[in-house]
């Protein structure tokens, strides 16, 4: 009955403050937008499916050195739902139509392509980007499948003879040219608004260690902590009836992220709602372990917070929480942080993921949450809570 | 049969004793004051009685039941006022007597009843609706008072209840201490002030070092420095051979300067009186009053320590 007590008045003390309020519940939904709506130029797209045709400026050499292979491959019908090829005599000519915006990428046939790639050399074409990064993607992405294919064949004759050419004709089918989407995802993908969502749902789910803190001191700083220690109450029945307020905090925030994020900014959070629910109260789980070991070894408030904070940034910006990071070192130390694994797991939600493919990161936060709480529960023997 | 037995009660921090070795026993009904200065293990002492903190040695027992193997049935039984303030400042007075109430078991119309008996009878029941951080030193003062006695204790312990006060809210606090001991409570008082523990306490201990150095009712504690008297002498052009003189005197056991103020501790008798208006004299101290003071409880302390209770 205590724990009950004690939680109910935490929750009314923890709802009275509006610092917190503001912190807890508006400050996620402003930065959401923020880096949602600057990061993808529009908020709330879910995935882009279709492609508009490029114009693209093919500038092929006349006479001996014209290229057969090119005009024939631009000519395809695949290709030309792609790009629509525009012949241009120059590189001048198409760098300017570039700049006008008349094209949207340009390809530049060197001199005897074709005599180049029959004499067994490698296929190379020049490319000059246009201003649109879609464009850009798209036909640049028809470009390369090209030269891969030729220079795959190249590799297969010179490997095996010329029988693999007829091997390799039989096999191949007419694909689309270009499909854009995360091919490795059902063709899925997520969008700045989704990602930062995830991110800032867990850096701030990673901030209610900061209210473990508030919290285990401010009972120090009221006194409260004395009188409450000489009453007929176990220390035990006061932990955990104020963290137990502290977790339906951060669960009621973590709902009202999910929940706001979804209908102010159409942010999708993937076909998993409960699984999407248990990553994160072990996130929260986690983190308030993480807050009540550093709150009980430190001596006080402020020092308490700022380790807190350190940890939360850091960990956010090590698991890939502020930008995607590329494979180095860093991204190598992220595996170590509590973000990185819920972060993997509810961007993989958000893409429709088999369930063996987030059982790992199920498992390994499982685990974390195990140890983090057996490093609370040695803190609290070993130091205890009161004045 | 007394109400609450503390016997060789020890508790050390590292290594220092804090609390020496403490006996006293508390009867049943009477307000005992814990007197000393800081540093003197009062606190340490109430920490113990209330299970705050756990004896090294000893053992104390309320109410026939031992804090150390009954901890939560004596808890039951005790109301403490703590020396800081021990309020939520964003709930309102109401909230938080409620609060602690609750912790004490009680539930519903009985709470409710509680409540506003204590706020009454501290005065509060016109501000119970208003926060904390609205509140004067003193009302504050008196809520942290309710928030301890809204559940009838048998023993209410106040530590130092009246730092930082005005003086209308402390006599409030210390009539309180008297209502409340007449309604039936025992009462354990601490203070480092001599006038109040004197003025409400039927029986007082008084420690140093964490050594119980006297203990019984007041008279009984003055009678032990009835032999001595305080002369207080306010003078002008008080100077240091002039002092010097005075604390040569045979009979003269102590001298205490304060801005234009002399106090002299001496064994009582008239004859010295003479002397000391000679030693005046002769160093042009001009008197402007002199007053002959009963023994009290700052000169047993003084007597039994060299120390005054504000050193």
């Amino acid at each position: 009955m205590n724990i009950w007590t004690i939680m109910t008045y935490e929750l009314r003390r923890l709802f009275r403050s509006r610092s917190m309020l503001l912190n807890m519940f508006l400050l996620p939904m402003v930065l959401i937008f923020l880096l949602g709506a600057s990061l993808s130029g529009v908020v709330g797209v879910k995935s882009a499916t279709k492609i508009e045709p490029v114009r693209v400026a093919v500038v092929n050499p006349a006479g001996e050195g014209q290229s057969a292979m090119i005009a024939a491959f631009v000519k395809l019908p695949e290709i030309q739902k792609v790009i629509v090829p525009q012949d241009v005599e120059s590189r001048q000519a198409a760098e300017s139509g570039l700049r006008t915006g008349k094209y949207g990428y340009a390809v530049i046939v060197p001199d005897g392509f074709d005599r180049e790639v029959q004499q067994g050399g490698k296929a190379q074409l020049e490319f000059i980007l246009g201003k649109n990064h879609t464009d850009n993607l798209a036909a640049g992405t028809a470009f390369d499948n090209f030269l891969s294919t030729v220079n795959y064949k190249q590799a297969a004759v010179a490997a095996l003879g010329p029988q693999a050419m007829a091997v390799e004709a039989s096999s191949s089918e007419n694909h689309e040219a270009v499909k854009l989407g995360d091919l490795n995802n059902g063709g899925r993908t997520y969008t700045a608004s989704q990602f930062y969502a995830a991110s800032m749902l867990l850096m701030f789910l990673l901030y209610s260690g900061m209210t473990v803190t508030n919290s285990l001191f401010s009972e120090k700083d009221n006194h409260t902590l004395h009188r409450i220690n000489s009453m007929p109450v176990k220390a035990s029945e006061l932990f955990i009836g104020k963290m137990l307020g502290v977790g339906i905090v951060s669960i009621i925030q973590c709902l009202a992220i999910i929940l706001l994020s979804d209908w102010l900014f159409g942010v999708y959070w993937g076909n998993r709602p409960g699984l999407l629910l248990l990553f994160c109260l072990l996130m929260i789980i986690a983190s308030m372990t993480l807050s009540i070991v550093v709150s009980l070894f430190s001596k006080t408030a402020a020092s308490a917070r700022s380790i807190i904070s350190v940890v939360t940034v850091c960990m956010t910006f090590i698991s890939g929480g502020m930008a995607p990071l590329p494979d180095s070192w860093v991204n190598t130390i992220g595996a170590f942080t509590i973000n990185h694994w819920v972060l993997q797991a509810i961007v993989r939600m958000m893409l429709h993921s088999e369930l063996s493919q987030l059982a790992p990161n199920l498992l390994m936060i499982s685990v974390i949450c195990l140890v983090m709480l057996c490093g609370a529960i040695f803190s609290y023997w070993k130091v205890g809570y009161h004045e | 049969m007394a109400f609450a037995v503390l016997s060789d009660v020890v508790k050390r921090y590292d290594q220092k004793l804090t609390v020496d070795h403490v006996n006293f026993s508390i009867q049943e009904g009477e307000i005992f004051g814990l007197l000393g200065p800081n540093g003197a293990g009062k606190s340490t002492t109430i920490s113990m009685i209330c299970g705050l903190l756990k004896a090294d040695g000893g053992d104390i027992v309320i109410d026939g039941l031992s804090v150390l193997s009954k901890p939560l049935e004596v808890k039951k039984r005790i109301g403490l006022v703590p020396q800081e303030l021990a309020l939520y400042e964003n709930m309102t007075a109401t909230e938080n007597v409620s609060f602690f109430g609750k912790l004490y078991g009680l539930r519903g119309k009985l709470l409710k009843e509680r409540v506003e008996e204590a706020l009454a009878f501290t005065g509060l029941s016109d501000r119970a609706k208003d926060k904390p951080s609205t509140f004067s030193g003193g009302m504050k003062r008196r809520l942290n008072i309710a928030c301890a006695i809204m559940h009838r204790p048998k023993l209410i312990i106040m530590d130092e209840p009246t730092v930082g006060i005005d003086p209308q809210s402390r006599n409030h606090i210390l009539e309180s201490v008297k209502a409340l001991n007449k309604l039936g409570s025992t009462v354990i008082y601490t203070s480092h002030y001599m006038e109040e523990v004197a003025a409400i306490c039927d029986r007082v201990a008084i420690m140093d070092k964490g050594h119980i150095i006297a203990c019984g009712t007041e008279h009984e504690l003055r009678e032990r420095v009835a032999h001595e008297e305080k002369i207080v002498v306010k003078a002008s052009h008080i100077t240091p051979a002039l002092i010097q003189e005075l604390k040569q005197h045979p009979r003269i056991s102590r001298v205490e300067l304060n801005e234009d103020t002399v106090e002299l501790y001496l064994p009582s008798s008239q004859s010295e009186l003479q002397d000391i208006l000679f030693i005046f004299a002769k160093h042009e101290g001009v008197i402007a009053s002199l007053n002959i003071e009963e023994p009290d409880l700052e000169t047993l302390f003084l007597s039994l320590t060299g120390r005054t209770l504000r050193d």
